[in-house]
């Protein structure tokens, strides 16, 4: 029990102090009975036998279903955020030139992927190259599309059928990540290079740096010590957002684990649900943790003067602005 | 390919649509803030137990999936469960898209409040108990003023990130836009009209967050306590 | 030391509210410290400390950083809880908590040194919030009160101007009026002037020494030598969380007593 005082509440003296353990004494009770009721309703429905729960721990299951699923997420992940870094990174430096006719483009850009929400993104990529393929392949930009899917698009899987392209939902899923992410890290690289002190481009414009020079040699090194732990909790919003593959039947790891056991497995989709939930959040939190050293370690290194963009979140949303503390937006 | 004239036909679908994504982000609007509100409370309380039930909470929530949340909400309680909020399948699954993005918003919320909290310097506290005020007053005069101003910008990106949420409600079953907009390019008789399907859903999408994000921005300017 | 030539008393009693109860003058002493101890985790920061002022009578306590004196100021209204020892105020054992502690606070002004001004609210309403809501006088009366408090200090014309456009003297002034307006029994000075810029450390020492000689009682953690000898009758030195010397201001500056004052006073150049 602190005994210090705080914004909210003074010391405590020993009257508060008992009205805290009564408080506390009620609230467990309160808390017990609501989890007792749980549990009662769980075991009413038969959600505790055994049958529902053993699947997952054989072994067999992990391994054709739950595995190649969270792989399936992993390798959405790494793809989406490989290029949404660079998408970020091109955006973010796009955003913060010199010449209107590349950041007004570039403004509107990102802020037209941060605008919309991502499964549109995810929709757009996977419904609209099959039906407007056919018609493109009939026009004079035919050629064009079947080279850019043959050469480039393959890589993804991207499939041309006698001028029908066909998107699997691995690449809609990386593709709406890409953008959506993408526009959120050009964010934060814009007000990571904006937060560093501008005596450190004063000092670097004065010793005969040209804009090219300062960006590259001063502003940007001291930008990514200051944009790591931002960057990393963004990568842990691009993996939970990797489950709206859901929707399109992208085989990633809650489609295994929700629906696809579920199905062998008379139904157990709570259960699924919680041990997914489970592994969702070990991995998460183990990237936030990792967000959190950096930050802290960063803070000890003292390689910029700048101070490092919180764990907590993305520059604001379109419009809001003003630079405050902020919080994860999905 | 840009033929607009599909669009129009579904126009009333697609209105229907928008319609339900306004009626869900308003809903989950004013729960996710009493939620939010509450878990802050229990987050600061000078009660560990509720401090750990709200920590527990929010760490749970940010760390799992939205969709996995809804499908929780409609598939687990709804169907397995059996809790129902009415007869009629479509209220039901409004109902628990509108609690699934609120628990889930909430936390969110409840994050926000706390940094606003933060923002207040101990001193004025200590001048506010050092005048008088007591515990309540010091609360409702001074403290919490001052932290209700400092998170508007941060609450109105919340607010803009859920009704961008509001698509994952699709996975639950629930006709907001996104499912409307899948099941309009799934008819067979729609061609070519997916364009302007896509940039009107865009639009849409644009005329509810880009206001909505400049009058948060212009509100917290307004409402900035200098220091 | 009541000098009846300077300005319009700023202890008398302003229009009808709920009035504090006036000081017991003279027959006790008003704050008396008893064997005060306290701990920061390991560290003993107060150690048996015992003070007694009575009212009217400005005390000025200085010494060498993370000597206590912060903390036991602080501890006379319990913004700093102590471990044991008692604190008395006019006769009454401090309260721990609740409504009595507030009433306390309310009858012992306080001012900080980073001013800690109500950021959200005008210069006005930071001095009119105190009566309007703890003592519960009328909003006119408290108002007019306030530019009274606002016109000795100085800062009348920004009066409806927010704190962060006034500069820190004035910032000061102004905290000072706000405590004043609670018309307290005793004003707690923590280290008033020292975030303060050079040149606007007179204009605040001006209205203490003023409120001193209209004899209000005070206890002031200052660094400010000058003020002492002018304003103060008991000097306190403190180092190393305990009291090692108490004196007049005359007596303490030119014939210290204990080697430990003499080797701090000879580290303060021209004072």
């Amino acid at each position: 029990m602190s005994k210090e005082a705080t914004v909210l509440f003074d010391v405590p003296g020993p009257r508060a102090r008992a009205r805290n353990m009564l408080l506390t004494a009620v609230v467990t009770v309160v808390l017990a009975v609501v989890f007792a009721a749980l549990i009662w309703r769980l075991y009413d429905k038969g959600q505790f036998e055994e049958k529902l729960w053993s699947p997952f721990t054989e072994w067999t299951v992990w391994r054709h279903l739950l595995l190649p699923g969270l792989l399936n997420t992993l390798k959405a992940a790494a793809v989406a955020t490989v290029l949404a870094l660079l998408f970020g990174i091109v955006f973010g430096l796009a955003r913060l030139s010199e010449h209107w006719w590349v950041r007004v483009p570039a403004g509107v850009v990102v802020e037209f992927f941060r605008g919309i929400p991502l499964l549109i993104l995810i929709f757009l990529a996977f419904f609209v190259p099959n039906k407007i393929s056919p018609a493109i392949a009939e026009s004079s930009f035919g050629q064009l599309q079947r080279l850019s899917v043959d050469y480039f698009f393959s890589i993804f899987g991207v499939e041309s059928n006698a001028g029908t392209v066909t998107v699997p939902a691995f690449a809609a899923v990386v593709f709406g990540l890409t953008m959506y992410n993408g526009s959120v890290l050009a964010e934060v690289v814009r007000a990571g290079v904006l937060s560093i002190p501008k005596g450190q481009s004063e000092a670097a414009y004065s010793i005969g740096l040209r804009k090219n020079g300062v960006m590259r040699l001063v502003l940007l090194p001291q930008a990514i010590t200051v944009m790591m732990p931002a960057i990393v909790s963004q990568i842990v919003v691009l993996l939970k957002d990797t489950a709206l593959g859901f929707i399109i039947a992208y085989g990633e790891f809650l489609q295994a684990g929700f629906k696809q056991v579920p199905a062998n497995y008379e139904n157990n989709v709570l259960q699924a649900g919680i041990v997914v939930a489970i592994i969702y959040i070990a991995i998460n939190m183990s990237l936030s943790r990792v967000a959190t050293w950096l930050e802290a370690r960063s803070r000890r290194s003292r390689k910029t003067e700048a101070k490092t963009m919180g764990t907590a979140g993305p520059p604001p949303a379109a419009g809001v602005g003003v630079g405050e503390q902020t919080v994860p937006t999905i | 390919m840009f033929d607009f004239s599909p669009f129009f036909d579904n126009f009333d679908e697609i209105m229907q649509g928008f319609w339900a994504t306004l009626r869900l982000a308003a809903a989950a609007a004013v729960l996710s803030l009493i939620i939010g509100t509450a878990l802050a409370s229990f987050r600061v309380a000078p009660v560990p137990v509720l401090r750990a039930f709200g920590t527990g909470y929010v760490n749970i929530v940010r760390n799992t999936p939205l969709t996995l949340v809804l499908l929780m909400c409609s598939l687990g309680l709804n169907d397995i469960l059996a809790l129902k909020f009415s007869d009629t399948s479509s209220t039901t699954y409004y109902w628990w898209a509108v609690l699934g993005l609120s628990a889930y918003t909430g936390a969110f919320v409840c994050e926000t409040l706390r940094s606003g909290i933060n923002t207040v310097p101990l001193g004025q506290a200590e001048a506010a108990r050092s005048i008088g005020l007591t515990f309540t007053q010091s609360l409702r005069v001074i403290i919490l003023p001052q932290a209700f101003r400092a998170i508007i910008a941060p609450l109105g990106s919340v607010f803009i990130a859920m009704i961008k949420n509001t698509t994952v409600a699709a996975a639950a079953s629930y006709a907001e836009v996104a499912l409307v907009t899948k099941t309009i390019v799934d008819k067979p008789t729609f061609a070519n009209g997916v364009i302007p399907l896509f940039l009107g859903v865009a639009i849409g999408f644009l005329i509810l967050t880009l206001p909505t994000g400049y009058f948060f921005g212009w509100l917290a300017k307004r409402m900035a306590v200098a220091r | 030391m009541t000098d009846s030539e300077s300005g319009p008393d700023l202890t008398k009693n302003g229009p009808e509210d709920s009035a504090p109860e006036p000081a017991t003058a003279g027959d006790r002493p008003l704050v008396v410290v008893e064997h005060v101890n306290k701990h920061f985790g390991e560290l003993h920061v107060l150690k048996d400390i015992n003070l007694t002022v009575d009212s009217g009578e400005v005390v000025v306590v200085i010494g060498p950083s993370g000597g206590g004196k912060s903390t036991l100021c602080r501890s006379i209204n319990r913004l700093e809880p102590i471990d044991d020892g008692t604190i008395l105020v006019d006769g009454k054992e401090l309260p721990k908590e609740g409504k009595d502690l507030a009433k306390l606070r309310a009858d012992v002004g306080m001012v900080f040194q980073s001013f800690n001004l109500f950021a959200h609210k005008t210069i006005l309403d930071n001095i009119t919030l105190g009566p309007v809501k703890v003592r519960k006088a009328g909003r006119q009366d408290s108002q007019k009160h306030a530019m009274e408090l606002l016109d000795r200090v100085g800062i009348a014309n920004q009066a409806n101007k927010y704190p962060a456009q006034l500069s820190g003297g004035q910032q000061q002034r102004a905290a000072i009026a706000r405590s004043l307006a609670m018309k307290p029994k005793v004003m707690l000075f923590d280290e008033p002037t020292s975030a303060l810029d050079p040149e606007m450390v007179n204009e605040v020492l001006d209205v203490m020494t003023g409120l001193a000689r209209e004899g209000m009682t005070m206890i002031v953690v200052t660094h400010e030598m000058g003020f002492a000898r002018r304003a103060a009758q008991k000097v306190v030195f403190m180092a190393d969380g305990q009291i090692v010397e108490e004196n007049t201001p005359d007596e303490f500056f030119t014939n210290a007593r204990t080697e430990r004052a003499k080797d701090f006073l000879s580290k303060i150049l021209t004072h």
